[in-house]
């Protein structure tokens, strides 16, 4: 049960009956009325059982993105209904106003909206639709809450899309199909054309130009159907801040954005998150793989453990048996010496390519450029070690034969995407 | 309605009365505990330390008189302000004032418009009168036990009695004095206005600490147990009602005197009662909840840059200039070097020549700076640091 305003602003009217009386004991007689009042008014309250609920829910929604819940309200009983539903969610899920009044004649329905804009990635839940029902009187009423189960998926943000027709652009140059004079770079050799003047003349092919008595060129294009494998880390280390977001934001919008890129050139992608076991995995091929990828990476969440490379590792190569560009997103530190990843990296670049991609963090930058006071130059000391130490890994991963790009969260995306295609152009993959 | 079947609604039946029926045991625990309290607050009085109070069982108090007198069948009531006294029948009720110095004056003009006995007890000063006694307090002190050495039956009875401190003298003859010591005396009785009056200066007698030596238990029995109702008040200069009983202001005994401040109209005080009511109302108005809280599982927020901090505070703790000055130089030397095309690997010589023809500075000045000694404090330091950061602008890729 519940009582309503109505019932105080009666209670604090008895003052008027008390002063004029002087006397306590109508101010006590009063009150005892109105709660007896209150309690007639609960019992001829409609029960919330003559409520019916129906819960509507998008199944997903991309975070910055805001949606719709509705929840639908029928009245089965014989009478009236008067009274109000909570639609109780998650604070982060965002929703606006969540308290719905609702007034039902007999057999009738109503649908309530309640907006919803997430703050947070994953699975937003709904908590249980709360029923008031008013009496007769409004004093009071009853109320029950009803577990209607509802999960909203929320979806990483991609942000880094915006990058994306750049990125294309570029790799139709490095195609040959664009307006611009270019020869097609790539390493794939396509077919044989005649000379023009103005082709690179160590394009010249000299076997079938002796054949054909013209001189003819060898046109080439990037390699196609080749594969990729992205790997994000989501242990300890990917756990921790940078700016706004955990390193595995950063991680995620560079999946996605390498995925988009990767798909578009005709190469087949395949993700997976882990710790020190998958935790997420989209291997799908065609159109669908972007919207499984988004979907499998909504939920995964930085976990406190130790990554175990060399699972990955095995992982990796039950899963490909061609030789694959190996993204691995991660964070280069000087603990990588001691977690395995060099072990680990140094096992997959026997038969791929990989490419190592770090989220920086800005905060470094800023101690090391700090010359405040004495405690900043300490601070530059200190950032300044941290970045060589930084630099020792990376520089033992490129003589591995690895690719490492360190970032911002904010261009490790297409920091990563620029590798890629120089990758491809140079025909590495 | 075709989506009925895809409804949910709540069980059907009570849910509060169901739940609660389900904890019955738990209610009745919570009842039981409550009523405890409740008898526990009630029944504990802080203990009475007021002087000649009948619920004072301390030396000063006077418990075991009321003990005595109510073993002789006579009921003593305590009332903690003159208009509680409600006394119905004067004529067979005892009152007992105690402090009668700190009664007001209008307090005195209700006592002495009482048709029943009083009895006063303690310092008088200049009270008296205004009950009808030409009584006064000297300034002579007495002292010892004293024969009653009057006509007085009750006087008489009690023998010998020792008292101590101020006296009562008067010359007015239909005055009894009793128990006088060289002219100043420790009792004093008079019939004034149709009642006895009976005054008893010295009230030590009476108290927990002297009621069984001499006579004192003999006459405070005799004096205040001469009707089958005692009432006892005892003045404490904040009550300012008047004494209520019927024959006092007429036939009807006035209701208990509210003391509200006067600027404020009547009935305010209840108001602020009902609305004290309201607000109660209102709490459990706003306590309940319109469904649960939901809960919403955080993840662990720590900053990427902790551990980087933590060494920089450890460097300042141990003052530790040369680590600091050795990772900023090679982390200037590794960015100076890459910019101009210089390795990782590369000696020292070519670095430093490398990066002297690049900046156009002396590569005397160059080593010093990137592999001089390590400075000694946080002065040479920041100029180290200054002269790294201005070497670093200068160099250009040549």
């Amino acid at each position: 049960m519940h009582i309503t305003g109505w019932t105080v602003a009666l209670a604090a009217l008895g003052a008027v009956p008390a002063a004029l009386t002087q006397s306590r004991g109508v101010a006590v007689a009063w009150a005892v009325g109105v709660l007896a009042l209150a309690l007639l008014d609960v019992w001829l309250a409609p029960s919330t059982s003559t409520v019916g609920v129906r819960r509507d829910v998008p199944t997903s929604v991309r975070l910055t993105r805001s949606t719709v819940a509705t929840v639908t309200l029928a009245n089965l009983g014989r009478r009236r209904v008067r009274g109000a539903v909570r639609d109780a969610w998650q604070p982060s899920a965002g929703a606006g106003r969540t308290r719905h009044p609702f007034s039902l004649a007999r057999g009738d329905s109503i649908v309530v909206r309640t907006d919803l804009a997430p703050t947070r990635r994953g699975d937003r839940h709904a908590g249980p639709v709360t029923i008031r029902t008013e009496g007769p009187l409004r004093l009071a009423g009853r109320q029950r809450s009803l577990d209607v189960p509802a999960r909203l998926r929320v979806l990483p943000e991609f942000a880094s899309r915006r990058h994306l027709p750049s990125r294309l652009r570029r790799l139709r140059e490095i195609d040959g199909r664009t307006a611009v004079q270019l020869k097609g770079a790539g390493a794939e050799f396509d077919s044989l054309r005649d000379y023009v003047i103005g082709d690179d003349v160590r394009s010249i092919d000299w076997r079938g130009t002796a054949r054909r008595g013209e001189v003819v060129v060898r046109t080439y294009r990037p390699e196609r159907d080749r594969r990729v494998v992205v790997a994000l880390d989501c242990a300890r280390l990917s756990a921790a801040r940078v700016g706004d977001g955990p390193r595995l934001d950063a991680s995620i919008e560079a999946s996605l954005l390498l995925a988009a890129l990767a798909s578009r050139a005709g190469d087949r992608v395949q993700a997976t998150a882990f710790d020190r076991s998958e935790q997420a995995r989209a291997a799908s091929s065609g159109p669908a793989f972007m919207t499984e990828l988004a979907d499998a990476l909504a939920t995964v969440e930085a976990s406190l453990l130790e990554p175990d490379w060399p699972a990955l590792v095995r992982l990796i190569e039950s899963r490909v048996s061609q030789r694959s560009l190996v993204v691995l997103l991660t964070t280069v530190e000087t603990s990588a010496l001691d977690s395995g990843l060099i072990e680990a990296v140094a096992a997959l670049q026997h038969r791929h390519q990989v490419l190592v991609g770090s989220v920086e963090d800005p905060e470094l930058g800023v101690m090391l450029t700090d010359r405040g006071d004495s405690e900043a130059l300490y601070g530059a000391g200190a950032a300044a070690r941290a970045m060589l130490e930084r630099e020792a890994v990376a520089t033992r991963l490129r003589q591995l034969g690895a690719e490492v790009v360190l970032a911002l969260p904010d261009d490790l995306a297409p920091a990563v995407c620029d590798r890629y295609l120089a990758l491809k152009a140079a025909g590495r993959l | 309605m075709t989506a009925t079947q895809e409804l949910r609604t709540t069980p059907r039946g009570p849910g509060l009365r169901a739940r609660a029926r389900g904890s019955r045991l738990v209610i009745i625990a919570v009842a039981l505990l409550v009523g405890l309290v409740v008898l526990l607050v009630a029944s504990d009085r802080d203990a009475d330390i007021v002087p000649l109070s009948t619920w004072n069982t301390r030396a000063s108090g006077t418990h075991a008189v009321t003990e005595i007198l109510r073993d002789h069948g006579v009921a003593v009531r305590q009332v903690d302000r003159l208009a509680q006294a409600r006394i119905e029948d004067p004529a067979a009720t005892t009152l007992v004032v105690a402090e009668p110095s700190r009664l007001s004056s209008a307090q005195l003009a209700s006592l002495d418009a009482y048709p029943g006995d009083v009895v006063v007890l303690g310092r008088v000063r200049a009270v008296l009168p205004s009950l009808g006694m030409d009584v006064r307090q000297t300034t002579r002190l007495a002292g010892g036990a004293v024969d009653a050495g009057c006509a007085d039956p009750d006087a008489r009875a009690a023998g010998e009695v020792a008292f101590s401190g101020a006296a009562l003298e008067t010359s007015d003859p239909d005055v009894a004095l009793c128990f006088v010591d060289a002219g100043a005396a420790a009792m004093a009785r008079a019939e004034v206005h149709g009642r006895t009056v009976t005054v008893l200066t010295a009230s030590e007698p009476l108290t927990n600490a002297q009621l069984d030596r001499y006579g004192h238990a003999a006459l405070a029995v005799r004096v205040l147990g001469a009707h089958p109702d005692v009432v006892w008040y005892v003045a404490d200069g904040l009550d300012s009602s008047l004494l209520t009983a019927s024959g006092v202001g007429g036939d009807d005994a006035p209701t208990d005197v509210e003391t509200v401040p006067d600027f404020l109209p009547p009935g305010t005080g209840s108001a602020f009662y009902a609305l004290a009511l309201a607000v109660l109302v209102a709490a459990f108005w706003k306590a309940r909840r319109f469904g649960a809280l939901i809960a919403e599982p955080l993840p662990v927020v720590v900053r990427a840059s902790e551990a980087t901090r933590g060494r920089a505070r450890l460097y300042r703790r141990a003052r530790s200039t040369g680590r600091s000055a050795a990772s900023l130089r090679a982390a200037a030397a590794l960015r100076m070097g890459r910019r101009i095309g210089v390795a990782r690997g590369e000696s020292r010589e070519a670095l430093v020549a490398a990066v002297a023809h690049a900046s156009g500075r002396p590569a005397r000045d160059v080593d010093r700076l990137l592999y001089g000694p390590a400075p000694a404090d946080e002065a040479a330091l920041l100029s180290l640091i200054s002269e790294l950061d201005a070497l670093e602008s200068e160099v250009h890729r040549p």
